[in-house]
């Protein structure tokens, strides 16, 4: 097995001992070393000072809130934040991605999950800057040259429908929430039923063009109750 | 008592008296200095017992003084004149007198008796009816309204019932017109407490605007009985008041009997749950088992020697362990969802969503299960807005969904349509399968029924009584048929504006 061929190494903060097991194991067969924190105090502190490269964070912790540990470490660090959190929990998770978090993932998942968002994390971070051009199948979305095709064949988007895809795709494997789609598209610092319905209306609109079948969406997909996401390969 | 004008006015007998004694005086007249004057008493005698028997002592009374005082008048010589002739008249007055009295007492009391039996029969009469009709009745609210109605319709008055709370006091049935405000029931409450009657002619409360009396079984004040009279008469201390008395008491013991009912049908339904209960732990124990079993087994195999497992068989061991753990996770799902589904914790996050977006979704979901099978999607229009839970609505598609993968043949389609229909919409999820027996299609939301099983159907059956509460949760319905062809069809009907009533809770958003 080779080990740290990344040299990325992330922190573990969770109560559970056996998913810090698996998850230790998950990364380090992947070349990711791992630190860990049992609890929220730990947990805070090992981010701000131990400098990881990213953060797995449990939400139910035992001591501290979730999202006030969210909170406390974007104080001072910009490390990527990816929450664990259980099924009907969407307010939570809401709430920890407009605390800072980056993303989430509901227990349980499996270890390609993880790694997918770990991934997706990871070259944003590493490129540093969004590429240009986004593929995903058969759709292309050019951000600089405004050019979005399915199939090579040009898809014409209203101006809205597009700033809507190209947030999706900067953040591409990312979940986006409600709240901040509407306020970086629309201005919006509330979520206003007629914006939310304006946001649906774009949505749907958008998969009519570019969904193979917009019953069954495979790029813009739909994380209940909380945002959407752009699939990422 | 006799419905007669002067009976209904005040001094009626007495008018009627002074009359019986003209008409004797009269008749007297007629002989007078025929035959002796004494012999006239006997007249006026009768006219004593006749006044006794009809009017009573009062009334019998005065007709022997007055009758006195005529017959010196009118038949004693000499005529016209109260001054008397013959001495031996005054043994006569005074004779007169003390028969008269005494015919006045021993008349009137046998009146007196026959007045009361005539009473107690209708008492009687009205006790017996409302007792038969207080046996008929099974619930509390029943024997409130027997109560109400009948001393409604003899007193002729508003009336109202007060049953206690834990703490204070509330109407269980009031007519309209009567005064329903806190001063009366801080009168009911006293009522209650001292169990006393109060209120509008008696020296307690006496400002109220009604009269008040205990409902009061030998062991317990179960309720106050408010009475307001139409026409504004006091009841308290008045023959009346006999009649009240017994109704309440009669009515408490039925009040009592009721309540002592619904405690018992309650300790009936705990014991019912507490057997459900039961049957729901030993149901889930055996599904968390089931998969835990081939779990460990696998992993413990891999565990003990993992060099001497091959390669293959390491995969096969590995690939059902996880399976089955995602199959541990389903059933923990249904559990949590049938939890907040029972205990009402189930809190709606509605807003308006895309019936499109939720069906792909739920497709996506189970995009394993559904492989390989056609579902169509017919929708009207490109986007269908529906008040909901998205979350919770995405459960009832994917168990419907997952449902019907499960009860038709591999490969057959599935079909999925939605319409608006009468304010709702109505989302019908259809399967070429089985089909559902139909005595079970009553059943088969109910808790842990499962349908024949064609083949090994796995599942807690809990998914559907899941649905249901989901579905009702939002003021919806949800139903299920039969195809006429072959297969099942599911109905989900959901308000398109959401009730004032569904419980939205805030939090998830």
């Amino acid at each position: 097995m080779e080990k740290n061929k990344s040299g990325l190494r992330i922190l573990i903060v969770d109560d559970e001992k056996g998913i810090r097991r698996f998850l230790r194991a998950a990364l380090n067969s992947n070349g990711i070393s791992v630190i860990e924190a049992p609890d929220g105090a730990q947990g805070v502190d090992m981010a701000l000072n131990s400098h990881p490269d990213a953060v797995i964070l449990d939400l139910g912790l035992p001591d501290m809130d979730g999202i006030d540990a969210v909170k406390k470490i974007r104080e001072r660090s910009m490390a990527p934040i990816i929450i664990l959190s259980v099924r009907d929990d969407e307010s939570d998770k809401i709430a920890a991605l407009d605390a800072g978090a980056d993303d989430y993932l509901t227990k349980p998942f499996n270890a390609g999950e993880l790694l997918a968002r770990i991934r997706t994390i990871m070259r944003r971070l590493t490129t540093g800057q969004e590429e240009s051009v986004y593929r995903s199948g058969a759709l292309e979305v050019d951000i600089t040259r405004h050019i979005v095709t399915v199939k090579d064949r040009a898809v014409k988007l209203s101006p809205v429908e597009f700033d809507l895809i190209k947030i999706l795709v900067m953040n591409s494997g990312n979940v986006l929430t409600h709240k901040k789609i509407l306020k970086e598209i629309w201005g919006k610092k509330e979520e206003p039923e007629d914006a939310l319905h304006l946001l649906r209306v774009t949505i749907s609109n958008i998969r009519n063009k570019i969904e193979p079948d917009p019953n069954r969406p495979e790029y813009i997909l739909t994380e209940p109750g909380v945002g959407y996401r752009l699939f990422e390969e | 008592m006799e419905n007669n004008f002067f009976n209904r006015i005040k001094g009626g007998e007495f008018i009627l008296s002074t009359l019986l004694v003209a008409f004797v005086t009269a008749i007297g007249s007629l002989f007078r200095g025929v035959i002796d004057a004494s012999n006239f008493t006997v007249l006026y005698l009768l006219a004593v017992v006749i006044s006794a028997l009809s009017w009573g002592m009062a009334a019998s009374v005065f007709t022997a003084f007055f009758g006195v005082l005529a017959f010196d008048f009118f038949l004693v010589p000499p005529y016209n004149s109260f001054s008397v002739s013959d001495l031996k008249y005054i043994y006569t007055f005074v004779g007169f007198i003390i028969t008269g009295v005494i015919v006045s007492l021993v008349a009137s009391r046998a009146r007196k008796q026959a007045v009361d039996t005539k009473q107690r029969e209708a008492r009687t009469a009205v006790l017996y009816r409302l007792s038969n009709e207080m046996a008929e009745c099974e619930t509390l609210e029943q024997v409130v309204g027997a109560l109400r109605k009948n001393v409604g319709e003899l007193l002729n008055c508003s009336t109202a019932v007060f049953m206690p709370l834990t703490d204070g006091i509330t109407t269980a049935g009031n007519d309209a017109d009567f005064p329903v405000d806190a001063h009366g029931n801080a009168v009911a409450q006293w009522v209650m407490s001292n169990k006393k009657p109060a209120g509008i002619g008696t020296s307690t409360l006496s400002a109220a605007k009604a009269f008040y009396v205990p409902l009061e079984t030998s062991s317990e004040a179960v309720g106050v009985l408010g009475i307001k009279t139409n026409d504004g008469r006091v009841i308290f201390n008045t023959p009346e008041m006999e009649l009240v008395t017994a109704l309440a008491n009669q009515s408490s013991v039925a009040i009592q009997r009721a309540m002592l009912a619904a405690r018992s049908r309650d300790m009936e339904l705990a014991k019912k749950t507490q057997a459900l209960q039961a049957a729901l732990l030993n149901s889930i124990s055996h599904d968390l088992r089931t998969p835990l079993v081939s779990i460990t087994g696998a992993l413990s195999a891999l565990t003990q020697d993992f060099e001497a497992v091959d390669a293959f068989d390491r995969k096969e061991l590995l690939q059902a362990a996880y399976e089955d753990s995602l199959h541990l996770n389903e059933i923990v799902g249904n559990l949590l969802d049938m939890t907040r589904v029972e205990s009402g914790s189930l809190r709606l996050n509605l807003r308006q969503c895309d019936l499109r977006d939720l069906i792909g979704v739920s497709l996506k979901t189970l995009k394993d299960k559904i492989e390989g099978r056609p579902v169509i999607v017919d929708l009207p229009g490109e986007i269908f807005e529906i008040p909901m839970d998205f979350a919770l609505v995405m459960r009832v598609f994917i168990n419907l969904i997952d449902n019907a993968v499960k009860y038709s043949p591999a490969g057959s389609g599935i079909m999925i349509k939605a319409r608006a229909e009468g304010g709702g919409a109505v989302i019908e999820i259809k399967d070429s399968g089985f089909g559902i027996p139909e005595q079970d299609l009553e059943h088969i939301f109910d808790k842990f029924f499962r349908a024949q099983k064609p083949r090994q159907v796995s599942g807690t059956g809990l998914g559907l009584s899941i649905c249901r509460g989901i579905v009702e949760a939002h003021g919806g319905k949800i139903w299920a048929q039969n195809n006429p062809d072959h297969g099942a069809v599911f109905f989900i009907k959901l308000p398109l504006m959401p009730a004032a009533a569904i419980n939205t809770g805030k939090g998830r958003g």
